[in-house]
């Protein structure tokens, strides 16, 4: 094309050298009438590169002319006018070759961009194709998915495990030649399975149903039935209570206890329960007799049922009550405006109210006395007391020193250790009280009854130590724990008493009642004597100035009981200050010594009364005598006296004074002194009768 | 909660029992460990309890280092007498001496090592050992008590080999004669006799009662201890405590003391004693009462002064007596603190 170009161009160019502009028009006329639109078409025929180099040479050219012309018109000769207008004919021809190029490259131009704008329109009509292409694939990935986390219903039904599933299915639901390499088929299989399982299930429910409907018929019969027998069998019971009385059966009064002891409130009913077993559970270990025949521990209940019941009645109706009530007690104190003093004690009597029915122990020791205890129970204040009292076979003579020991007050005082029950055992009442000005409950025991711990225990109370407003349920299981050894603490504690009540009967009198099986731990020849036995006041014994030991140790408590005892030989006269611990006798009196004899000597001074108080306290064991040991007391009295009989003639005897000695030794002795501390020989040994060291 | 006078809490029988137990108590004998950091404690009990002298004297100290480490039953009668030797604690006191390894009762392991028993002719009751005193020249033991004779044991073998005869009542103590190999023994006839070991016979007896100046018939003739250094001795029991120049065997001060002294011992140029009272006294030797420490107890019984070189920060005076505490004195003035069974 670019060589068809060349050739054609050529000839152009002679001819605009040589030929005239017009035979050249005309010729582009024809030419134009020839090919109907000719540039268009020549654009396409043309190199553009070429036209760029023909029109610098055109322009090269207009510019060489342009120059000629200029210097022909400054040399301005003749013949200047012929060539100048040669040359303009040239430069005119010149600029037809321009103005042809100029349109060239216009329809080049226009070409141009029309090319572009058709390749446009395609790359956006295949982006257009390819969005939609691109839509359509997320879509169907979309619905992949949702296929995908489709749940069948199937999985939330628990199926058998597998292993089951072929070990019970029936081969044409299992089908296991099939199943086995299929998991769909297999699951299949094991959903009938399950369908069938489930209906033969639903089959047995049916069958089950309608059983226990014809079960509750047949029970509606025997009820009606039982029903029917109850009246007739009371009348048998009215017929048989001439038979049982007759008999001495008293099964009746049993039963009507216990109809009144469900009135009792729990703490109570399950002291009554427990001590009704216990009584009832010794009986029969001790006889074979019938157990009403030997009764040391008879239960009864005492007080105005009516007034329980009406205690018992639906506590909303008592809430009611009491919100009326307060709200009357409010009017009323507006009304009449009672002093702040009558209504808080108004209110402290509320508290301290007792509950109506109380619990009546009856524990008889051997020897026929018997202790009564009455239980109570403070209904507000969620409490059991008790109240002791004791009766002898025989009247007993009261000796004065003797006041406290059966005295109601004091009879029960620390049956176990620290249990003093002057104080509440429910950490919870101390605000109550609070709330009612009431300092302690100590001022109320008398009244009241002892709050001990131990009864507490025995209404299956129990009280944490540091826990207020704990809510405390009467409990079966503590009663019946503490049940036995309460029970034996009390007879043993009735009993040590009584004991001691008969041994301070002869004490005062200043008797030594030493019981003929004692005898033996004491010579047969006693030389001192008890001259002396009084009670003391615990201040009166705490100034005493020998007993500081005993204090500064805490041995002596306001619990215990104080006394005075005064053994005397001829001059010599010992004082024994006697602490005496609830726990007779299992916890030893405690005996402090002052011997007024040639000055004054205790055991700060003299290591031999030191000596003698260890005797009669540390060493108190031997002396206990048979068991109970209740002789204990009068054992130490006598061996005080023994004790200072040797050392009174075991005294060495100062040479420098003239006379007889005051005490002649009449004891024998194997030595007389013993050890760095020269102790005396204190100890006694029974059947030589001789006395040796410890 | 209840608002009550305060009030000493009743107790139960096995704490009244022990707190009789402890307010009965005598403590006998006490005695330092080799090491010097250990106290050993006997009382009436037959009990020997084991307090850390260290422990209790450090700044850190708590009640509970007052309390002893162990406490065992040793003999079934008191435990009159304690003597330590470089390995072995021996103690005495119904009759027999046992020996127990340091080592063992420190590590709470207390189980006796032998046991020995004096011939004694009587056989009604068996007479107590009052004092024992180790013989470091012979390696052997003299035990002195109720049978009025001096036994000495051979502590290599374990065998008796002489008994020393003169005393008409039982001997309460005795004490060693550095320089010569002799033994001074005091007792309850009244009488200190001197003992030539070497030819096992009585050299020199001072009957200490039949001196005017020291004799208080009151109190009895009785000797109760006795201390010895060089020529000088001193003794004191129901005579009063009197310093005696050996050689004449002339009292040469008689101290101001009432009561009789349980306890006498040299010190550095100072005389300690103890006895019936509160307080352990101090003595220079012209018989001018230096001081009065008061202790715990209402009566003192022994005294041990902890000169172990090898624990000189336990270097303590330590008193017992009539009571469950032993007085532990840092300096001679001044009670620190008590020990308590």
């Amino acid at each position: 094309m670019s060589s068809e170009s060349s050739k054609k161009r050529k000839p152009k160019v002679i001819r605009s050298d040589g030929a005239p502009a017009e035979g050249k028009r005309n010729r582009s006329d024809t030419e134009q009438e020839g090919k109907y639109y000719s540039e268009e078409a020549e654009v396409d025929l043309r190199d553009p590169g070429r036209d760029y180099e023909l029109y610098k040479y055109t322009c090269q050219e207009l510019q060489r002319l342009m120059a000629e012309i200029q210097d022909l018109k400054t040399r301005g000769g003749k013949d200047a006018a012929v060539e100048i207008e040669d040359r303009r004919i040239q430069s005119c021809v010149h600029f037809m070759t321009l103005k042809k190029l100029n349109r060239l490259a216009h329809i080049r131009l226009k070409k141009g961009r029309d090319q572009t704008h058709e390749a446009k329109q395609k790359v956006d009509a295949y982006h257009l194709q390819l969005q939609n292409l691109l839509y359509e694939v997320m879509h169907l990935q979309k619905e992949i998915t949702k296929c995908l986390e489709f749940k069948s219903k199937h999985e939330e039904i628990d199926l058998v495990s597998l292993e089951e599933f072929y070990k019970e299915a029936p081969p044409d639901i299992s089908k296991a030649e099939v199943t086995m390499g299929d998991p769909h088929q297999q699951t299949l299989a094991r959903l009938d399975w399950e369908l069938e399982q489930r209906k033969r299930l639903a089959e047995k429910y049916r069958e089950c149903l309608s059983n226990k409907e014809k079960i509750l018929k047949e029970i509606e019969v025997k009820k009606e039935y039982l029903s029917s027998l109850q009246p007739r069998l009371n009348s048998i019971m009215q017929a048989s209570l001439p038979v049982q009385e007759y008999l001495f059966m008293p099964f009746d009064q049993a039963h009507k206890q216990y109809e009144t002891a469900r009135h009792l409130p729990p703490p109570l009913y399950v002291l009554f329960v427990q001590t009704t077993a216990y009584g009832q559970a010794c009986a029969h270990m001790k006889s074979s007799q019938p157990p009403r025949q030997d009764k040391t521990l008879s239960v009864a209940i005492e007080g105005n049922v009516d007034e329980a019941k009406a205690l018992f009645k639906p506590p909303e109706d008592s809430q009611d009550d009491e919100s009326d009530s307060d709200a009357e007690e409010e009017q009323t104190t507006k009304r009449r405006r009672p002093t702040l003093g009558v209504q808080l004690d108004d209110k402290r009597k509320e508290m301290l109210k007792r509950h109506p029915l109380s619990v009546i122990l009856d524990l008889k020791c051997k020897d026929d006395s018997v202790l009564h205890l009455t239980f109570y129970y403070l209904m507000n204040l969620n409490i059991m007391t008790v109240k002791a009292k004791v009766t002898t076979a025989t009247e007993l003579i009261i000796p004065i020193s003797a006041g406290d020991l059966l005295s109601p007050d004091s009879v029960l005082s620390c049956l176990y250790p620290g249990d003093h029950g002057k104080k509440t055992p429910n950490p919870a009442n101390q605000y109550q009280f609070d709330k009612v000005g009431i300092l302690t409950l100590r001022d109320y025991v008398l009244d009241l009854g002892h709050p001990y711990l131990w009864v507490q225990k025995l209404g299956g109370l129990h009280f944490p130590k540091e826990q207020p407003q704990h809510a405390v349920i009467a409990d079966h299981s503590l009663s019946a724990s503490h049940m036995e050894t309460t029970m034996k603490l009390l007879k043993t504690r009735v009993q040590s008493r009584l004991a001691l009540h008969k041994q301070f009967a002869s004490l005062e009198h200043g008797i030594v009642p030493v019981t003929s099986d004692c005898q033996y731990l004491f010579p047969a020849k006693v030389v001192s004597r008890l001259v002396k036995w009084v009670t003391i006041a615990h201040e009166d014994y705490t100034e005493l100035h020998f007993t500081k030991d005993i204090v500064e140790a805490g041995l002596a408590g306001d619990t215990n009981l104080y006394y005075m005892a005064l053994v005397e030989r001829g001059t010599a006269k010992l004082q024994a200050a006697v602490v005496l611990n609830p726990g007779y006798s299992s916890i030893p009196p405690i005996f402090q010594l002052c011997l007024n004899w040639k000055g004054e000597k205790t055991n700060n001074n003299d290591d031999n009364i030191r000596a003698m108080e260890s005797e009669v306290n540390v060493c108190y064991k031997e002396l206990c005598g048979p068991w109970p040991s209740h002789q204990l007391l009068t054992n130490q009295l006598q061996r005080l006296c023994v004790l200072l009989d040797v050392y009174l003639e075991t005294e060495s005897h100062d040479d420098s004074v003239e006379g007889p000695k005051e005490f002649p030794q009449e004891k024998m002795c194997l030595r007389l002194f013993r050890g760095p501390s020269r102790m005396k020989p204190f100890k006694y040994n029974h059947p030589q009768g001789f006395f040796s060291h410890r | 909660m209840e608002r009550a006078m305060p009030q000493a809490v009743p107790l139960g029988q096995m704490e009244v029992l022990q707190a009789l137990q402890r307010l009965h108590m005598i403590i006998f004998s006490q005695n330092v460990s080799p090491c010097g950091k250990f106290l050993a404690a006997g009382n009436n009990y037959g009990q020997i309890a084991i307090f850390s002298l260290s422990a209790s004297l450090s700044s850190e100290a708590k009640e509970e280092s007052k309390k002893p480490m162990v406490t065992f039953q040793a003999h079934d009668g008191p435990v009159y007498s304690m003597v330590s030797t470089d390995r072995h604690l021996l103690s005495a006191g119904d009759g027999e001496v046992k020996a127990w390894l340091w080592a063992e009762i420190l590590k709470k392991g207390c189980k006796e090592l032998w046991r020995r028993q004096p011939p004694y002719r009587t056989s009604l009751e068996v007479p107590e050992i009052n004092a024992l005193l180790l013989v470091p020249k012979e390696n052997s033991l003299i035990l002195a008590g109720g049978d009025c004779q001096l036994h000495t044991m051979d502590l290599e073998t374990g065998t008796f080999t002489r008994a020393l005869w003169g005393h008409t009542d039982y001997i309460h103590c005795l004490a060693l004669r550095e320089r010569s190999p002799e033994v001074l023994s005091g007792g309850e006839d009244g009488a200190v006799r001197l003992w030539d070991l070497r030819t096992a016979k009585e050299v020199q007896t001072i009957e200490v009662y039949k001196h005017e100046e020291c004799s208080r018939p009151h109190n009895g003739r009785w000797i109760g201890c006795l201390a010895t250094d060089s020529d000088w001795m001193v003794c004191g029991g129901g005579p009063a405590l009197t310093l005696w120049h050996l050689r004449s065997s002339t009292p040469t001060t008689i101290f101001p003391m009432r009561a009789p002294q349980k306890h006498v011992t040299f010190y550095q140029d100072l005389i300690l004693s103890a006895g019936q009272g509160r307080c352990v006294n101090q003595w220079q030797l012209s018989g001018e009462l230096k001081a009065q420490v008061p202790g715990s107890s209402p009566g003192l019984l022994s005294l041990s002064l902890n000169q172990q070189p090898a624990a000189p920060e336990c270097k303590v005076l330590t008193a017992a007596g009539n009571s469950c505490r032993v007085d532990v004195f840092t300096n001679l003035g001044y009670r620190a603190f008590s020990l308590s069974f």
